[in-house]
């Protein structure tokens, strides 16, 4: 990208790196070290893994099987259930965080009394672990005491206490709804970057044209968020896609398998059924289609560094 | 273009509403959205909290009390005085007969859980600073071969699903016998952080002039003393801000560590968190004051360096 990385790259003795050179490849190096054991070797193992039967409840023996793995996996139709149930999750959640966050840069956008102590306020559930996430919506849905039964009920909307995240039609989009409580902020942060470099100018002579807010809204403000309304998509996708945390403590995959999402399957198939090499497939396939994803979000970074 | 947009343009004003009604109309709307904003934002947290403070006599009521009559700390007190009453089966139902919820034996693992959280966010920001920093800059300052190839691994790095890691990261782990030990959350947290640190920090050093590269360099430093007294005390606030991602996210993650921890010796305080929340015994105040302590240190966190976070957030997601 930058010219000198180009002209550096001149044709040149092995070992006759320039002191610049040295000392750059002496700052990389720990991190490179870091990276290539922790994250670049694993996901090579990964793969690896992804070709052999290992089981854990049979140590010893791991017959190479090559693709059957992903066979397997991707002729399981309970594979394809999970596939449907994530797409189902990830599509509403990234809905409404697209929608929410846009309405919280909206109002963050303005400036009024007040409006920093709102900033403030919009990090805390960015900030607070998806474990307490989990564990306060999961009171708050709770079939005997929660809060969303007792709001209902004395606001005369509900005759008697009704079971929420035990009901399979409501289990998904009321995690997409907890899912969506946690990322809004980062994303509605994203958005105001977005908003704030808008050249108000566009307002103005908008406005001198006579053109009312709504109409500015649709004509300049949303078509100039582009770019920060892909990003957020792209990654919030990314997300909802990966989610675990909150199917573990909310349903378990539950009820039946209505929550049983690709994401908890792996888990299943890991750490539960310890079958290391289906799981290693499903989750170089689970990965593989991140990556897709991933490439699109890549591109969008990469032209800014 | 800096990394800490602080000051708002003040050119909002050209598109502001005039006429004093539109004006009271706008005041109007803010308030009411600035209302509906705050409800959705806390309502949720106010309700935990609040649930935390309630008997279990009260907690049981329906419809709820959302503000209770008669705020306890029984259940704060039972965290941190659970050492002296060392809770048994025949114990454990005393803390309240009304309800058979009780509090659970392993009420005494919250704090060592808290303890280890904390020991490893510190270990991975510490790693973080030394392994990221060094690196960002060279990648920022220093045009060396192989600099674009870097920035795209630890793109591709940063975008693989953690769950996509488990398999391997488990067996890696366990072949090095590092299962149940702080060390492989440490390991593996530094794993998953460096990435958005780095990025962070390259931003930050970009956004600074290579002017002072090149004077520092005719001075005769090296390019350690560059890096250690030239851009070291400029980027404080991306120091900030990475310091502070590596935190919270060791001390709120949860997949990994409830794969390697087995035993309250390496328990983070999510895992217990999660076990108590498994649990239908529990009293739900009790699982509700377990939650609120975990919250308060991001929450607080969030709050006090509330600038350093949105700018270190912008810069490394969409870089200014």
């Amino acid at each position: 990208m930058t010219s000198s990385a180009v002209g550096a790259a001149t044709p040149r003795l092995r070992g006759a790196l320039s002191y610049d050179e040295r000392a750059a490849l002496l700052f990389v190096a720990p991190l490179a070290a870091v990276l290539l054991a922790v994250a670049v070797f694993p996901i090579l193992y990964s793969f690896y893994i992804s070709l052999f039967s290992l089981k854990l409840t049979r140590p010893g023996r791991m017959p190479f099987v090559g693709l059957d793995n992903y066979v397997a996996v991707l002729s399981d139709p309970h594979f394809w259930l999970a596939v449907e149930r994530t797409a189902y999750f990830s599509v509403l959640s990234v809905a409404a965080i697209a929608v929410l966050a846009l309405l919280v840069a909206l109002l963050l956008n303005e400036e009024f009394p007040g409006r920093r102590a709102l900033g403030a306020i919009l990090l805390v559930p960015w900030a607070i672990p998806y474990v307490a996430n989990a564990l306060m919506w999961k009171w708050i849905y709770d079939s005997n005491y929660g809060a969303l039964n007792g709001l209902l009920y004395q606001l005369d909307f509900i005759n008697s206490y009704m079971v929420w995240l035990g009901d399979a039609d409501k289990t998904l989009p009321l995690i997409a709804n907890a899912f969506v409580w946690k990322e809004v902020p980062l994303a509605a942060i994203l958005l105001l970057v977005g908003l704030k470099t808008i050249p108000p100018d566009l307002h103005a002579a908008a406005k001198v044209d006579g053109a009312n807010a709504l109409r500015r809204f649709f004509h300049i403000t949303l078509p100039q968020l582009t770019s920060a309304f892909s990003l957020v998509v792209v990654y919030e996708t990314m997300m909802a896609i990966r989610h675990f945390d909150l199917f573990f403590i909310l349903t378990e995959g539950g009820p039946g398998d209505a929550s049983h999402v690709v994401a908890w399957r792996i888990y299943v198939e890991t750490f539960r059924s310890l079958s290391f090499g289906t799981g290693a497939a499903m989750a170089y396939v689970l990965a593989l289609a991140t990556l897709a994803l991933a490439y699109a979000i890549i591109r969008m970074l990469a032209r800014r560094i | 273009m800096t990394a800490m947009p602080t000051t708002p343009p003040p050119a909002i004003r050209h598109y502001r509403a005039h006429s004093p009604l539109r004006r009271v109309g706008r005041g109007v709307a803010l308030a009411v959205a600035s209302v509906l904003f705050v409800g959705y934002v806390l309502a949720p947290i106010a309700w935990l909290v609040s649930s935390s403070f309630q008997n279990e006599r009260e907690i049981i009521s329906k419809p709820p009390h959302w503000i209770p009559d008669v705020p306890t700390l029984a259940n704060f007190s039972a965290i941190f005085a659970a050492k002296d009453k060392a809770v048994t089966y025949e114990t454990r139902k005393s803390a309240d007969p009304a309800s058979g919820g009780f509090i659970p034996s392993t009420a005494t693992n919250l704090l060592p859980a808290m303890l280890n959280s904390f020991v490893v966010a510190c270990a991975v920001v510490v790693l973080n600073l030394l392994v990221g920093v060094p690196a960002a800059y060279a990648m920022a300052k220093i045009h060396f071969r192989g600099r674009q190839a870097s920035i795209y691994v630890i793109l591709a790095t940063r975008v693989i699903p953690d769950i996509a890691l488990v398999v391997p990261f488990f067996l890696f782990i366990r072949n090095l016998g590092l299962l149940d030990s702080l060390w492989s959350l440490i390991i593996t947290y530094l794993a998953v952080t460096v990435p958005f640190s780095v990025f962070v920090l390259v931003s930050y050093f970009e956004s600074l002039p290579d002017e002072l590269d090149k004077a520092a360099r005719v001075d005769g430093c090296s390019r350690l003393q560059t890096l250690l007294r030239v851009y070291l005390p400029l980027a404080r606030p991306s120091l900030v801000a990475v310091i502070l991602f590596a935190f919270l996210a060791s001390w709120n993650e949860f997949l990994l560590a409830l794969m390697f921890t087995q035993t309250p010796a390496s328990q983070t305080l999510p895992i217990i968190v999660a076990s108590f929340t498994s649990d239908f015994t529990i009293s739900f105040s009790f699982i509700n004051a377990a939650g609120v302590l975990a919250i308060i240190p991001p929450v607080l966190l969030a709050l006090v360096f509330e600038r350093y976070i949105v700018s270190g957030l912008t810069a490394g997601a969409v870089k200014g």
